[in-house]
């Protein structure tokens, strides 16, 4: 079984461009390469070239540029976790990255990476979902951004050319807001997600909700925002009664994505459930 | 299948001391530090990231040596398990395993132990929960955990004494 396969590390993005825009279609892009290396392994993922880009200065950084919060697709999990900024203005993306994989992955996973692969249950997705993030590609030929939701086209199917690299998000900051990312495993740690939420809300003295944002990973092709209940629930003071109508919404929208599956039974009361969980906070007590 | 890749040169500090080495394109951190460092000690179990045997230390981080290319780690401090002891003997941490029983078979251990080290280094006073959180991408199927906790919780009060 002979292999031709070459390595190569290039020390600007330009000459990695410039590489991909002649074999991109011949290379795997290496971040973490804690997927790459499982697709190499089991033989899923052919490529000629491992091109690593996890050196690249380029694809580092979390900063406010332009009043948007930039996002490196070269930062990795940990460095997430880690960034006081997030804390302040992306609270739902640094919550995810608490629940990702165990403590090795994240050490070297970017979430570049995580989003380039498209898994349904790729954590970093829904955060970025309720961020309204952009993705800005770059290739030889220049530049174009183009919204997080664009990029998964079916499972593991991106819509990003093979001679562009994905080089930042950028989210929409919020400060002082009711956020969340919760997920449901197998089990605590190293878990895939089955199903996954983030969520951001607002709302005003009365506890009338006058913001919210609402994305759910895992139980659809790809992570879905849920505009429909977004709009359900603005102006709406929650109780209960009416969070557990709004979780049947979220669930009847995966049902009416992915069909009714064997897992149904079990997903839409789960999914309904992790959005009680979740915005259960919310309900105001007399 | 790795004879026929493509050669890279690489240069990095092992165990504190300065190593060079060709590798092959594809070939993982773990298959070079076994293979071509004879060094045993760095496990490979299920080789996709999810139990943690080959756990080793990389610029101070806990990482999955299955999943790294080893051409990445080219210009990096490594450290594997059989850094961690100074000279003869053991280390604290080394120590405080074998006085809590936390080793039973011994396949996940140095995996442990790596994950443990880069723990302590990150966090010298952890508490139960961020041990348990430290140590969640290792699998051990014997202990049951408790007594590995246990030895992480010892070894660091043990560490933090001696450099008072």
């Amino acid at each position: 079984m002979g292999v031709d396969l070459f390595y190569l590390r290039p020390k600007k993005l330009d000459d990695a461009l410039e590489f991909l825009r002649d074999h991109g279609k011949e290379a795997a892009i290496v971040a973490g390469g804690t997927d790459v290396m499982v697709n190499l392994r089991s033989g899923e993922l052919k490529p000629k070239y491992l091109m690593d880009v996890s050196r690249l200065p380029e694809l580092k950084g979390i900063e406010i540029k332009d009043g948007g919060l930039r996002v490196g697709a070269g930062v990795t999990i940990s460095d997430i976790f880690t960034a006081p900024i997030l804390t302040r203005l992306a609270p739902a993306l640094q919550k995810a990255s608490y629940k990702f994989a165990s403590k090795q992955v994240r050490n070297v996973a970017t979430i570049g990476g995580n989003v380039a692969h498209c898994s349904p249950c790729g954590d970093m997705v829904p955060p970025l979902i309720i961020h309204e993030a952009k993705v800005v590609l770059k290739s030889s030929n220049g530049e174009r951004t183009i919204p997080i939701q664009d990029v998964p086209t079916e499972p593991y199917r991106s819509s990003i050319d093979p001679e562009e690299i994905v080089v930042c998000f950028i989210l929409k900051p919020k400060e002082n807001v009711f956020s969340d990312f919760q997920k449901i495993g197998r089990r605590k740690e190293l878990a895939i997600s089955r199903a996954s939420m983030a969520v951001m809300a607002e709302s005003d003295v009365e506890g009338k909700i006058t913001f919210m944002r609402l994305a759910l990973g895992s139980c659809t092709p790809t992570p879905q925002r849920s505009t429909d209940v977004e709009y359900f629930l603005t102006g709406k003071v929650p109780s209960e009664a009416l969070l557990w109508e709004a979780g049947q919404m979220v669930a009847n929208k995966m049902i009416a994505i992915s069909g009714v599956r064997s897992s149904t039974v079990y997903k839409e009361k789960a999914v309904q459930g992790l959005f009680m969980r979740i915005l259960f906070p919310l309900v105001k007590h007399a | 299948m790795i004879l026929e890749q493509h050669k890279v040169p690489i240069c990095f500090t092992l165990n504190g001391e300065h190593v060079e080495v060709e590798v092959a394109a594809g070939e993982t951190a773990l298959y070079t530090i076994r293979e071509r460092f004879s060094l045993k000690g760095t496990k490979e179990g299920c080789a996709i990231g999810e139990c943690g045997a080959c756990t080793i230390v990389v610029d101070k981080k806990a990482v999955n040596a299955c999943l790294m290319i080893a051409a990445q780690l080219d210009g990096r401090d490594v450290m594997t398990v059989e850094g961690l002891a100074k000279s003869e003997g053991l280390n604290t941490l080394q120590e405080a395993f074998l006085h809590h029983h936390a080793v039973q078979c011994g396949f996940c251990t140095p995996g442990v132990l790596m994950s443990a080290h880069a723990l302590l280094n990150e966090n010298s006073n952890p508490n139960r929960e961020e041990i348990v959180k430290g140590i969640s991408g290792n699998l051990c199927r014997c202990t049951g955990y408790r007594h590995i906790v246990s030895a992480i919780e010892d070894a660091a009060i043990l560490l933090s004494e001696k450099e008072e």
